[in-house]
């Protein structure tokens, strides 16, 4: 069985879906496109595509290679296997995006995918540069180690990379039970969301049904338009900065730690971790969120984020 | 794509240009300014528990910051078409007074210097300057 390259198919598609997405928001008055941030996605997008070169394709696809050699048994390359392979390469996907999220060393990569304060489909496109060495190792080897073919492994995972550049929209709205299994742009808003009541949640690639089974599933709310971005969002365009700047905050901080403990706390605790606490990290954001509200009489009888402000 | 890396990095290149440039024919460029309504906004979103006491704004929009009730700081400024805010300790303020505009510059990655000219300024230098000193 023959594993194409569909991601290189998918190039022209993805300009074609661009410019489609940016004239329909032009023309639906929904949904926003600013010049810099697209372009700053864009050139994210183009530098993860090269950035493998630079030697980390080859150690990964001799990790791989070991994995294979290795293998506990032989999966054949069958459409069932295909299918199998999926379902647990999405499983796979999840606990990688959820420990992005949790853990600062991973989220160093990840947040270059989250810090556009847009959501659109060139969004989707701004990847990260540093980040698939480490994460393609520890979580796509144990399928390999099984037995999965390591060509039918990256096959999946580029099918699920397609599947995800689609929901990076704000041009289509809730999609009735399509939304029960399968992640969706409404998911996915959430996922890409500041608003406190949505922070750490759905980290599906393909399938919610994961967010569903763990717990970390949290529908749009009508009434809470998602505000996207990160939490300290970036003052630039710069795609030297976007890439690392979250690799700087890293080494900042584990030069002035004052202890074994403190540098560990930095660099793999969640993000926004600190030994005093003078830091936010997004519990303590939720906490705080809940605390605002349950002062506030009128702020919890609305889920509006502008309910939060500061009585002046 | 062509499998010639050269050639696909071209391809590639010319593509973000045209999606760029539609991009910026078909939408506006964002406002330059940054108002009092948008920051308050902003602020009250990013750090619901700022309570701003006193506001010092650009007179031409570049930035503002903000004091709360607390000695915090908060500084706004505009990315594209979106706010960004900083929150600080005025003691981690590196600020000073230049022709009347109180100049502050932000100490994370990519961070720009910023100008707020505006009444008052020099007095929020000084204040900034006694709390760093402090510290």
């Amino acid at each position: 069985m023959e594993f194409p390259d569909i991601i290189a198919f998918a190039v022209p598609a993805f300009l074609v879906l661009v410019l489609a997405e940016i004239v329909l928001s032009r023309i639906m008055k929904r949904g926003r496109y600013e010049a810099r941030d697209s372009a700053a996605s864009l050139i994210m997008g183009f530098g993860s595509q090269i950035a493998p070169l630079f030697g980390g394709a080859t150690v990964v696809g001799a990790v791989f290679y070991a994995a294979y050699e290795l293998r506990l048994t032989t999966i054949p390359n069958t459409w069932w296997a295909v299918a199998l392979c999926f379902v647990l390469d999405d499983l796979r996907y999840y606990w990688w995006h959820r420990i992005s999220h949790e853990r600062r060393w991973f989220w160093a990569s990840h947040v270059i995918h989250h810090s556009s304060q847009h959501y659109n489909l060139t969004t989707a496109l701004r990847q990260t540069w540093t980040g698939n060495i480490l994460g393609q190792i520890l979580f796509k080897t144990p399928l390999i180690f099984i037995g999965f073919h390591p060509a039918m492994v990256l096959f999946v995972g580029a099918i699920n990379l397609l599947y995800q550049f689609w929901i990076h929209t704000e041009l289509i709205g809730r999609m009735g039970p399509f939304e029960w299994i399968m992640n969706t742009p409404s998911h996915h808003r959430v996922h890409h969301a500041t608003n406190p009541k949505y922070l750490d949640a759905n980290y599906a690639g393909t399938l919610i049904i994961w967010d569903r089974m763990f717990g970390t599933f949290i529908p749009e709310d009508d009434a809470e338009k998602p505000r996207y971005g990160i939490i300290k969002n970036l003052g630039t365009f710069n795609p030297l900065v976007i890439s690392f700047h979250e690799w700087i905050g890293i080494a900042r901080d584990l030069f002035k730690s004052k202890s074994l403990k403190e540098a560990l706390g930095y660099t793999f605790g969640p993000p926004g971790w600190s030994p005093d606490g003078s830091r936010l990290t997004s519990a303590m954001i939720k906490e705080r969120w809940r605390r605002i509200h349950a002062d506030s009489p009128v702020a919890s009888s609305s889920s509006d984020a502008s309910a939060v402000q500061p009585a002046e | 794509m062509t499998g010639n890396l050269f050639i696909d990095s071209l391809i590639s290149i010319g593509a973000i240009a045209l999606m760029v440039l539609v991009a910026r024919l078909l939408f506006p460029p964002p406002p330059s300014a940054v108002t009092e309504a948008e920051a308050r906004e902003r602020l009250a979103f990013d750090e619901p528990d700022f309570l701003t006491v006193r506001w010092l704004i650009d007179r031409q929009g570049r930035a503002a910051v903000a004091e709360d009730a607390a000695g915090d700081v908060a500084l706004v400024f505009r990315l594209g078409l979106d706010l960004v805010t900083r929150r600080f300790p005025a003691s981690a303020i590196q600020a000073e007074e230049a022709n009347g505009a109180l100049i502050i510059r932000p100490n994370d990655p990519g961070s720009r210097k910023l100008v707020i000219a505006a009444d008052g300024a020099a007095e929020w230098a000084r204040k900034f300057s006694a709390a760093h000193d402090i510290r």
